[in-house]
C-alpha cells in the first residue's frame, strides 16, 4: 500500500512540463499522531482512496502529519504552500489547528476544508474565514439534535462530564447554550483527561446531582471511561455521546455497558438503515464498501467520511473552476476554485447534502445528521 | 461530603495511587543502579496490555516484530563492537540475553499463543515479551553511554520514549484497550465492599515494595547493584560488571512493567501513549523518596493517587493544576528534611 | 582566517538566506531562531548553572499569551507587549524561583515539571484567554512604523533577537555575576565559600532564561497571530531541554545548533520517510528517536563542540591588558586589628553527628598576623573544626568569634563578607573556566557589578580591575605562566595553589587552608612555605591544616593538636613536639 507519490510525482511532473497540463496539487494535514492519532489515522488510511485524477486533471495528494499541535499546523501548511504550490488544503483534524491557519490562509489566497468540528472556523465568514470550509457537522448542529432528543424524552435535567480540552470545551459552549435555551437544567459540568486512568470523583459528583441523562463530551475510546465508571456506580439514567465516538473501537472497549447510550451522527453511521431516497446513503454505501475493503482498516470511520466528502466537494468545484480558465497551481485557480466550493449546490456526499453560499461555509442541513442508539452492540438508527 | 463518597473516592485513590507505586518501584530501582531517569517505564506497562489485548482480539501480536527487530538491532552492535576490540569473552551470554531469549519470547507470543488461549497464558506471553525486550534496549540505547552525565542519560531516556511510542503507535493503533476484569469478591469494611481490582493492585504492590526492599537492601547481589551507581570505577574493581548491572535493573524494570500492566488493565483503557503520563505520576513519588527510598517513594505515589481521586471530585476542571501545584510545596518540604548536600554536577 | 570573521561569515549568509530561500524555509528558519532564543536560556540553566527546568515552555507561552491578550483585548502596541511578556515571564520566573530553587537537584526539576503542566492547564482554564481553543486575530507587528507582518521581515526580527540574547549571555558570562553563577555547576559549597548568594544567582539565571523565553513567546504570538496552549505545554518543554543538550550545553552556541538539528531533522524526516518506507505508518519519531540516540552516543557533549572543533580556534586571553595596576579596593586585609588581638576565637565549641561526637569542646585563638597549624592524626575532627569555622557546618554547641563577632550559625557567605577566605581539601575549581577567571572569583565581593551591568557591558572597568587583582595574586603564587590555561588542565600540585591564590584575591583578614602541601613536590613546597611567610610578614593571618610537619615547621608560629575530637596542645612549635601527649597520639596505640 503505498502512501502518496510526493517528490516522484512532481519531478515526473516538472520533467513533463511540456505538456500544457499542470497538475492539481492538494494538501492534506492530519492529527495521525499525538493525542487526536485516533481520528487522524483514520483519515490517513482514506487518502489512498482518492481519486487521481479529477475532470482529467492528474491530481496529486501530499499529505503531512501535524502531530495535533498547532505549530506543526502551521509550519506544514506553509511547507505545502510554498514548496509543493497546493491549490486547496483539506484539514487539519482538530479545531485549535484549523483556527491557527486563517491567517495563513487568507494571506496566501488558498481555500481550506478543514475536517475539524467547531462551528468557530467558519463563522461569521469575514475576510480570513472567506477561504474557510469545513465538511464536518458543526458542534451546534450535532448539540441541537442532541438538545432536541433530550427535551422530546422528557429530560429535565442533565450532567455535562466532557473532555478537558478544546473539543470538551467547545461541545461546552453549544450545549450550556441550547440547554439554557429549551430550559433544561444543567446540574453538574465536570472535566477529565484523555489519559486519566479513573473518574471516579467527576462520576460521584454526577450521580450525586441525580440527573435525569447524562452527556458525555468526548471522543474516540476515552469516552467509554466515564460510561462504565457511571454503570459501574449504579447510574441508571440516560447516556447521551457525542459524534466523536462514532465508531466500532468505542462498541468494543465499551461492550454491554454501552447498551441504550443515544449517539448523533452523521448519517454515514447507519448508511444501511436509512431510507433509499436519503440523498447520503449512495454516497455513504460507496465509501463504506471503499474503507472497509482496506486492510486492517476494520469498519468505518466517519473522521474518515469527512475527508471523503472534502474530496466530493472538490470533485464537484474542481471542474467549474476549470472552466473559469484558470490553471493549476496559480493564484487565480485558488481564487476560482474557492469560488466554485462557495457556489456548489446540492452535493451530495456521506454525511448530507452540502449547499455553501457566500454566508455560509458549512452547507448542511437536518439532511446530515441522525439520531442513533446503541443496540446489541451496533448501532440502530431512530430518527432524525 | 458523606462517608460512602469519602471511602469510594478513597479507594479510587489507592487503586490509582498503587499503579504509581509500581511505577515508582521500577524508576528507583533502575534510578539506584543506573542513574538512567527510566521515561519509557510507562511504555513496558502499556506494551503489555496492549498485547494481551491483541491476543484477546485474536491479532497477531505485532510487539513480537519490534522484539525482534530490537533483538537483530542489539546482536548486531555488541558483535561489531567486540569484532573491534577482538574481544570474545563471555559473548554467549550476551547472545544469550540479547538475541536467544528475546527470539523465544517472539516465537511463543506468535505461535504458541492466540485467542483461544487461557488467559493467564496471554498474559504470560505478553510478559514474556515485554522482559526479554529489556536487555536489546539497554544494549541500544543505554550501553554507548555508560558513564555519562545522569542529564545525558535523561535526554537518551527521552529519546528511546519517543522510539518506542511510535513504535508502539505502529504495533497497536490509536485506539485504547481494556483487559477484563477480575472476577473474585473482594473483602468488606464494615458496610463497604473493596473491589476486586484494588485488592489485586495494593497486593502486588507491597510485594513489590516487599521485595525491592529485601533485594537491594538486605542480599548481596541487590547491594553490588546499589554499588554501580555510586561508583563505576569502584564497582569494576570488586568483579561487578556496570553492564550487567544496567542490564540486569533494566530486564527488572521490563518485568515490574509488565506485570503492572496486566494488573492495571482491567481498570482502565490504556492507549499507545498513556504510558507517559502513568510514568511521569511515577515519577513524582520516586522524587518524593529522593530517587533513593522505596518506601517513601510509595508513600509520595499513593499520595499522589489519593490527591487525584479527590481533586477529580472537588473541581474536575481544574484536577491537574491542583494535583501539580500542590507538588510544588510538598517537594519544598521534602528537599528540607532531605540531608542530601547538593553536590551533584549536572 | 580568525574565528571573529568565521562569526562574520555566519552572520553575513544569515542574513542574506531570506532571498536564496523559499518563504516556507525562512519560516523553518524563523522557528529555529524562536527555539534558539528558549534553548538558549537552558544552556544558561541547564550547562552553566546546573539546574535541569521543564518548565521554559510555560514561560514561552506566558509571554505569548501577554502579547496575545494585550494586543487583542486592549490594543497595546507591540513594544508595550514586549515589555509586558517580558516582565510578565521575568515576574514569574522570580516568584517560582524563590519559591523552588532553595532545593536541589531531583526535586528541583520535578518542580519544574509540575510547573509546566500546571501552566499548560491554567492557560487552557481561562475564557478570556480563549481557552483551548485558542485566541486568534492578534494584529501584525508593527515597530516604529514598520510591519513584520510576512516572512522575511519577520524572520530579521528574530535574528536581530537572537544575535542580541547571544551577545546579552556571553557577556554575563563573562562577568563577575556569570562566573559565579558558573560556579554554581560544581555545587554550593564553592561560590558561598567567596560570598555569593546561590539562591539569588540561581533565582537570576532562572529570571535571564524565562525573559529569553518570554521574546520568543513574544515573537511566536505575532508571527502565527494565533495562540493556544498546545505549543507551550510539557511536550514542547521537554523538547527544549532536548535540544538544548542535543546541540551541548556546554556552549551558548550550542542552543542554535541543537535548534538548528531538531527542527531541520524533523522537517525532512516528514519529506524522505514517506519515499523510502512508504507504509501508512508514521515513523518519523522513531526515526527521530533513534538518530537523537545515535547522536548522543557519538557525541556526549552535543553537536556544537564538534562543530566547533572544525572552527578556527578562540583567540587567546589578551594577557598585556593584566599588566595595568588598577585594582579593586581592599577589603579586609591589614585590618584596624592591630597585633596580638585575637582575630579568631574559638570557644568550647562541640558537633555532633548523630551519636558520634567529632569535636568536643574544643577552644583556641588565633591572633592576628599568626600562623597556627591544626594538626592531629586521622580523625581528630580537624576538617570539621575547619567547617564550623567557616560557616559550612554548624556548631551543636560552644561559640566562635572572628574579630569579636560570633560567626557560628552563620552561612559560609556571610563568614566570608566579615573577611574570611579558604581553600578545600579536595580542591574545588571550575575546572572549564581559565586559571585567571577561577582566582578571580575570590574577588567576588569586592566588585559591585550587577547582571544588568554585566549583560550591557558597563561593568568593563571593573573587569578590567578584577582581572589585573586576579592577575597580580596568580604571580604571587608563582602561577603566572598558567594564566590562561583551564583549571583542569593543571595539575594538582598547581590547582592547590590556585586556590591559595583564589583566597588571597579576596583579600582577607583570616586565610584558612585545608593540606595545601598535599601533593605538591618538593621545590613546590619550599615556595608555598615561602609564600605563606611573606603573607605572614604582611599581616595576614593564616590557619592552616595539614600534615607534613616539616612544611608546618617552617612557617607556624603555633601549634594546636588535636584527636579524637579534643584539644591535646596547644602552643610553640618545639615544646608541642616534645610533648609526650603529642608524640602518643600520633606513634602511639
Amino acid at each position: 500500500m503505498r502512501r502518496i507519490v510526493v517528490r516522484f510525482a512532481l519531478v515526473l511532473a516538472a520533467l513533463a512540463a511540456a505538456s500544457a497540463h499542470a497538475d492539481l496539487n492538494i494538501g492534506i494535514v492530519i492529527s495521525a499522531t499525538g493525542p487526536a492519532a485516533s481520528v487522524g489515522v483514520t483519515q490517513q488510511r482514506t487518502v489512498p482512496l482518492l481519486p487521481r485524477t479529477v475532470a482529467g486533471e492528474k491530481v496529486n495528494y501530499i499529505l503531512l502529519d501535524d502531530a495535533s499541535d498547532t505549530s506543526t499546523t502551521v509550519k506544514n501548511v506553509r511547507k505545502l504552500i510554498s514548496e509543493y504550490q497546493i491549490d486547496a488544503l483539506v484539514g487539519p483534524s482538530l479545531t485549535p489547528n484549523s483556527l491557527a491557519l486563517l491567517d495563513v490562509l487568507a494571506e496566501t489566497g488558498t481555500p481550506m476544508i478543514s475536517l475539524a468540528g467547531s462551528g468557530a472556523i467558519v463563522e461569521p465568514v469575514d475576510a480570513k474565514r472567506r477561504w474557510a470550509f469545513k465538511t464536518p457537522q458543526s458542534d451546534t448542529l450535532m448539540a441541537t439534535i442532541v438538545v432536541k432528543h433530550m427535551v422530546e424524552t422528557g429530560i429535565k435535567r442533565v450532567a455535562f462530564i466532557g473532555f478537558n480540552d478544546a473539543y470538551g470545551e467547545g461541545w461546552w459552549r453549544e450545549f450550556s447554550k441550547l440547554a439554557e435555551l429549551r430550559k433544561l437544567e444543567v446540574v453538574a459540568n465536570e472535566r477529565y483527561t484523555r489519559t486519566d486512568t479513573s473518574v471516579a470523583g467527576q462520576v460521584l459528583r454526577v450521580v450525586a446531582a441525580n440527573p435525569d441523562a447524562v452527556f458525555i463530551a468526548a471522543s474516540g475510546t476515552p469516552a467509554v471511561l466515564p460510561q462504565v465508571t457511571l454503570v459501574e456506580r449504579g447510574y441508571k439514567g440516560k447516556v447521551y455521546q457525542t459524534h466523536g465516538v462514532a465508531n466500532n473501537d468505542f462498541l468494543r472497549v465499551g461492550g454491554a455497558k454501552l447498551e441504550g447510550t443515544f449517539v448523533p451522527a452523521g448519517p454515514v453511521l447507519v448508511a444501511e438503515q436509512l431510507r433509499d431516497d436519503h440523498p447520503a446513503k449512495a454516497p455513504s454505501l460507496e465509501f463504506i464498501k471503499k474503507y472497509e475493503a482496506i486492510p486492517g482498516a476494520g469498519s468505518r470511520s466517519t473522521f474518515a467520511a469527512y475527508l471523503w466528502d472534502a474530496s466530493l466537494l472538490l470533485q464537484d468545484a474542481v471542474p467549474r473552476a476549470l472552466k473559469q480558465g484558470g490553471k493549476p497551481g496559480t493564484p487565480e485557480f485558488r481564487k476560482a476554485l474557492r469560488d466554485a466550493i462557495e457556489t456548489g449546490k446540492d452535493v451530495r456526499a456521506t454525511n448530507g447534502v452540502f449547499n455553501m453560499s457566500a454566508t455560509d461555509h458549512i452547507g448542511l442541513d437536518q439532511r446530515s445528521r441522525v439520531m442513533t442508539r446503541i443496540e446489541k452492540g451496533s448501532w440502530k438508527y431512530i430518527g432524525e | 461530603m458523606d462517608a460512602g463518597t469519602f471511602q469510594f473516592l478513597l479507594q479510587d485513590g489507592i487503586t490509582s495511587g498503587a499503579v504509581y507505586v509500581l511505577l515508582a518501584m521500577a524508576l528507583v530501582m533502575v534510578f539506584t543502579v543506573t542513574r538512567i531517569v527510566m521515561v519509557p517505564q510507562g511504555e513496558f506497562v502499556v506494551f503489555s496490555v496492549l498485547t494481551v489485548a491483541a491476543f484477546q482480539q485474536g491479532l497477531a501480536p505485532r510487539l513480537a516484530w519490534i522484539v525482534v527487530g530490537a533483538a537483530l538491532v542489539a546482536t548486531a552492535m555488541e558483535l561489531a563492537q567486540r569484532w573491534i576490540a577482538r574481544d570474545a569473552a563471555g559473548l554467549a551470554g550476551r547472545l544469550l540475553a540479547l538475541l536467544a531469549l528475546p527470539l523465544a519470547a517472539a516465537a511463543l507470543a506468535v505461535w504458541a499463543v492466540d485467542q483461544s488461549s487461557p488467559y493467564a497464558w496471554q498474559c504470560v506471553g505478553a510478559i514474556a515479551l515485554v522482559t526479554t525486550l529489556g536487555p536489546p534496549v539497554y544494549r541500544i540505547a543505554f550501553r554507548p553511554l555508560a558513564g555519562a552525565s545522569p542529564l545525558v542519560l535523561l535526554i537518551a531516556a527521552i529519546a528511546l520514549h519517543f522510539l518506542l511510542v511510535g513504535l508502539g503507535l505502529f504495533a497497536f493503533g490509536p485506539e485504547g484497550s481494556r483487559l477484563p476484569g477480575f472476577t473474585f469478591e473482594g473483602p468488606r469494611i464494615g458496610d463497604f465492599r473493596v473491589s476486586a481490582q484494588t485488592v489485586v493492585v495494593v497486593a502486588a504492590s507491597a510485594m513489590l515494595i516487599g521485595a525491592m526492599l529485601l533485594f537491594f537492601g538486605q542480599t548481596l547481589a541487590g547491594k553490588a547493584l546499589r554499588a554501580t551507581a555510586v561508583s563505576r570505577t569502584g564497582a569494576r574493581l570488586v568483579g561487578i560488571s556496570p553492564d550487567s548491572a544496567g542490564e540486569l535493573s533494566l530486564t527488572l524494570a521490563a518485568l515490574v512493567g509488565a506485570v503492572s500492566g496486566v494488573l492495571i488493565g482491567p481498570a482502565t483503557t490504556l492507549y499507545y501513549d498513556s504510558g507517559f503520563i502513568l510514568g511521569l505520576k511515577g515519577f513524582v513519588g520516586a522524587i518524593f523518596g529522593g530517587l533513593a527510598g522505596y518506601a517513601l517513594a510509595a508513600t509520595g505515589a499513593l499520595g499522589v493517587g489519593l490527591l487525584e481521586a479527590f481533586a477529580s471530585f472537588w473541581a474536575s476542571a481544574y484536577k491537574e493544576i491542583i494535583v501539580f501545584t500542590l507538588i510544588v510545596p510538598v517537594l519544598m518540604w521534602r528537599a528540607l528534611v532531605d540531608p542530601h548536600v547538593d553536590e551533584e554536577a549536572a | 582566517m580568525t574565528r571573529r570573521s568565521c562569526v562574520a561569515v555566519v552572520l553575513a549568509i544569515a542574513a542574506v538566506l531570506p532571498w536564496l530561500a523559499t518563504p516556507y524555509q525562512v519560516t523553518v528558519l524563523s522557528f529555529i531562531g524562536l527555539y534558539s532564543m528558549v534553548a538558549l536560556g537552558l544552556v544558561l540553566l541547564t550547562g552553566v548553572a546546573g539546574l535541569i527546568s521543564f518548565g521554559q515552555a510555560a514561560f514561552v507561552g506566558i509571554g505569548a499569551y501577554a502579547a496575545a491578550y494585550l494586543s487583542v483585548a486592549l490594543q497595546w502596541g507591540a513594544a508595550a507587549t514586549l515589555l509586558a511578556a517580558v516582565a510578565a515571564s521575568s515576574v514569574c520566573a522570580l516568584c517560582i524561583g524563590r519559591l523552588t530553587l532553595s532545593m536541589g537537584g531531583h526535586y528541583l526539576s520535578l518542580a519544574t515539571l509540575a510547573w509546566g503542566i500546571s501552566v499548560y492547564y491554567a492557560l487552557g482554564q481561562i475564557p478570556a484567554l480563549g481557552g483551548f481553543n485558542g485566541l486568534g486575530g492578534i494584529p501584525p507587528l508593527m515597530l516604529a512604523g514598520v510591519s513584520f507582518a510576512s516572512e522575511v521581515p519577520m524572520y530579521y526580527l528574530i535574528l536581530g533577537c537572537l544575535c542580541v540574547g547571544l551577545v546579552l549571555v556571553r557577556n554575563l558570562l563573562d562577568s563577575r555575576p556569570g562566573r559565579a553563577i558558573r560556579a554554581l555547576r560544581s555545587g554550593a559549597v564553592l561560590p558561598e565559600s567567596f560570598g555569593a548568594d546561590t539562591l539569588r544567582l540561581k533565582v537570576a539565571a532562572f529570571a535571564v532564561a524565562a525573559a529569553l523565553a518570554g521574546v520568543s513567546g513574544w515573537l511566536h504570538a505575532y508571527m502565527q497571530r494565533f495562540v493556544n496552549p498546545t505549543p507551550f505545554g510539557l511536550n514542547m518543554g521537554i523538547e527544549y531541554l532536548f535540544m538544548a543538550v542535543i546541540g551541548g550545553v556546554g556552549s551558548i552556541f550550542g542552543a542554535v545548533a541543537g535548534a538548528a538539528l531538531v527542527t531541520v531533522l524533523k522537517q525532512q524526516l516528514q519529506d524522505w520517510l514517506p519515499g523510502l518506507l512508504g507504509q501508512a505508518g508514521n515513523f518519523e519519531i522513531v526515526v527521530f528517536g533513534a538518530l537523537m540516540l545515535f547522536v548522543l552516543a557519538r557525541a556526549t557533549g552535543g553537536v556544537w563542540p564538534l562543530l566547533s572543533r572544525c572552527m578556527p580556534a578562540a583567540p587567546p586571553m589578551d594577557t598585556g591588558a593584566l599588566a595595568g595596576t588598577a585594582l579593586v579596593p581592599a577589603q579586609h586585609g591589614n585590618g584596624p586589628d592591630g597585633e596580638g588581638a585575637a582575630l579568631l576565637s574559638v570557644a568550647g565549641v562541640v558537633k555532633r553527628f548523630g551519636g558520634l561526637t567529632a569535636v568536643d569542646s574544643v577552644s583556641f585563638d588565633v591572633r592576628a598576623g599568626e600562623v597556627v597549624a591544626l594538626l592531629g592524626p586521622n580523625g581528630a575532627g580537624k576538617s570539621t573544626m575547619f567547617n564550623l569555622v567557616s560557616g559550612n557546618l554548624t556548631p551543636s554547641a560552644g561559640e566562635i568569634r572572628m574579630r569579636g563577632r560570633r560567626i557560628d550559625g552563620l552561612r559560609s557567605r556571610e563568614i566570608a563578607a566579615l573577611g574570611l577566605a579558604r581553600t578545600f581539601q579536595h580542591v574545588k575549581l571550575a575546572g572549564d573556566m581559565s586559571a585567571l577567571e577561577n582566582v578571580a572569583m575570590g574577588a567576588y565581593l569586592r566588585g559591585r557589578s550587577g547582571l544588568l551591568g554585566a549583560m550591557l557591558r558597563l561593568n568593563r572597568a571593573e573587569e578590567a580591575a578584577l582581572r589585573q587583582t586576579a592577575a597580580r595574586q596568580l604571580a604571587r603564587c608563582g602561577l603566572s605562566e598558567c594564566v590562561t590555561e583551564l583549571a583542569a588542565n593543571l595539575p594538582l600540585g598547581r590547582q592547590r595553589t590556585l586556590e591559595v591564590a583564589r583566597a588571597l584575591c579576596a583579600d582577607p583578614a583570616l586565610l584558612l587552608l585545608d593540606e595545601p602541601a598535599a601533593g605538591l613536590r618538593h621545590a613546590e613546597k619550599d615556595e608555598l612555605a615561602r609564600l605563606l611567610g611573606q603573607l605572614r610578614d604582611e599581616g595576614v593571618t593564616i590557619l592552616i591544616v595539614d600534615h607534613d610537619m616539616e612544611f608546618i615547621m617552617k612557617i607556624a608560629d603555633r601549634l594546636v593538636v588535636m584527636r579524637f575530637g579534643q584539644k591535646i596542645a596547644d602552643g610553640d612549635p618545639g615544646d608541642v613536639r616534645r610533648d609526650p601527649v603529642v608524640q602518643e597520639a600520633y606513634l602511639g596505640a
